[in-house]
């Protein structure tokens, strides 16, 4: 009476269950195994674990359950470390296709008086909570493309510093003003990074951050992340002699900030490389003149020896 | 607080040293690249000392995977790692970058495979080694400070706490975390006379 009932919950149970004898032998696979695999119960019983799986040999499953058999040890599979691992398939179209069953597997000894080991494999559908997730990162991606705020250092990210150079830039081609921008780098960051560890860079890159935020003080200014170790600063109505300033003020507090670096090329604190370019945008101006001018001077600047300022001229003015 | 001899100390951290061995094998085969672990030292302290190298007084949250063995003898295991560390881990092991800040329902299983992966090791090397059995259960997660974490197994409890503390290297990023096992009197003895047998042997 109670086997029978067994059996019945046994072939009534939404999950796959495996029965794996001491020497490694399919004694049970339940409906649920025979409705997803196609393959029916009688075939496989008898038939060991490798020959009906025979992709599966020494793979994480096999693994486990050797280590169910042999050491008595419980194992989990994960669905996100391991791709699905059964050829199971949802329905016959997927079986066609050939589209796996998202599957977490749990690989449990069994211990029965009178009996040599045995070990059940557990598996369980889990396709719902991989789409749930899937959904989730989905909105979590696009939460994160709408922010304006860098994650690491709470200034400006890339995005805001888009928004914010073209309104800028549309409005000093309104005025006739000159538009500045600095673009900065960390010297020899990477170095840092390998040296003392990523946790210590961050906490490097956010109170770097804090010191360029610092210097200014117009409502119109923005200091932004642009990258990795790269940050940008735009200035409203700034010519070249005042941009030219407040970059010198941010190289000198950065350095002031006496950050140790064992492994800078140029001293012993950490110190930052700054390309300043400013324009007076013209009907036809793009902002990509100014990032790329920025760009050409800061390039300019790490040659020089970094830690220093150096100012965009055009090649063409200059031979003038 | 109780101490191991020198040679039952080194016995342990070889024995232990070769389990996350093969924890780091299987790890690199499931990401494809290599993961390497190493346990520097092994240290018996009270929860409380462990809770406190956790970060309990600071409010510190650890993630943490449970396992419960017994036969040899009887403990409760535990990985344990900085929630940050762990977000670090499993998103280097699985290769997706999520923006939560905590691990979601599929990335706290595939934590506690990887629990599952190096407490199996570390106690089948053991096992091994003393030529014992011991019966893993299967891994569950859990999150919280470093005492609440450990004061799991009731509040009435005098045993001592092994701490492993393993360097963790996967992608060029080295993580610490910890594998910790809550030893009672009497699990205490029998690990301790485990490592005295398995001296013996390999004495001769």
């Amino acid at each position: 009476m109670q086997l029978r009932l067994l059996q019945g919950v046994l072939e009534a149970v939404r999950a796959g269950i495996i029965v794996v004898d001491a020497e490694q032998r399919i004694v049970i696979w339940n409906q649920w195994m025979e409705q997803h695999s196609q393959l029916p119960a009688a075939d496989i019983q008898g038939k060991t674990f490798g020959e009906v799986f025979p992709d599966m040999v020494d793979g994480r499953t096999h693994i486990a359950i050797r280590a169910a058999l042999e050491n008595n040890f419980a194992s989990l599979l994960s669905q996100t470390l391991n791709k699905a691992p059964f050829p199971l398939y949802a329905n016959a179209v997927d079986a066609i296709s050939g589209t796996r069953m998202q599957q977490a597997v749990h690989v449990m000894p069994l211990e029965i008086d009178g009996l040599a080991r045995h070990c059940v494999v557990q598996i369980t559908d889990v396709s719902l909570a991989v789409s749930r997730e899937r959904k989730l990162r989905e909105l979590a991606s696009e939460l994160e493309s709408q922010t304006l705020v860098d994650g690491l250092t709470g200034i400006a990210n890339r995005r805001r510093f888009d928004l914010h150079l073209d309104d800028e830039f549309r409005r000093a081609k309104r005025n006739a003003s000159p538009l500045s921008l600095i673009m900065i780098d960390v010297d020899y960051f990477k170095d840092y990074n390998d040296n003392y560890g990523h946790q210590r860079g961050d906490q490097c890159l956010v109170q770097i951050a804090a010191t360029l935020g610092s210097v200014l003080n117009r409502s119109r200014d923005l200091v932004a992340r642009y990258g990795g170790e790269e940050f940008t600063v735009i200035l409203p109505d700034t010519n070249e002699d005042g941009a030219m300033q407040i970059a010198e003020t941010m190289r000198a507090e950065i350095e002031g900030l006496q950050i140790e670096h064992g492994y800078s090329g140029v001293g012993k604190v950490v110190t930052v490389s700054l390309g300043v370019s400013t324009l007076v945008p013209e009907h036809l101006s793009k902002t990509g003149a100014l990032i790329h001018a920025a760009d050409r001077a800061l390039y300019q600047a790490k040659r020089s020896g970094r830690n220093c300022v150096v100012m965009y001229t055009d090649a063409r003015k200059k031979a003038e | 607080m109780f101490q191991l001899t020198e040679l039952q100390h080194d016995a342990l951290v070889e024995i232990f040293n070769l389990g996350v061995g093969r924890a780091a094998a299987a790890m690199s085969r499931i990401v494809g690249e290599e993961v390497t672990m190493s346990v520097p030292m092994i240290t018996f302290q009270s929860r409380a000392e462990v809770a406190k190298t956790l970060g309990s007084n600071e409010g510190r949250r650890i993630s943490a995977v449970a396992q419960h063995f017994d036969g040899a003898f009887s403990t409760e295991a535990f990985l344990m790692f900085p929630e940050d560390k762990s977000l670090e881990i499993v998103r280097l092991m699985v290769g997706q970058t999520m923006t939560v800040e905590e691990l979601s329902e599929m990335e706290q299983e595939a934590m506690s495979e990887i629990g599952n992966i190096i407490l199996n090791s570390c106690m089948g090397a053991f096992a091994n080694a003393a030529g014992k059995e011991l019966r893993g259960s299967l891994p569950t997660y859990l999150a919280g400070t470093g005492d609440v974490i450990l004061g799991v197994s009731g509040k009435e409890w005098d045993g001592v706490v092994l701490t492993l503390k393993i360097d963790f290297n996967i992608e060029r990023h080295h993580i610490y975390g910890y594998v910790a096992f809550l030893l009672d009197m009497p699990a205490l003895q029998d690990l301790q006379r485990q490592i005295d047998d398995y001296l013996a042997k390999l004495m001769g």
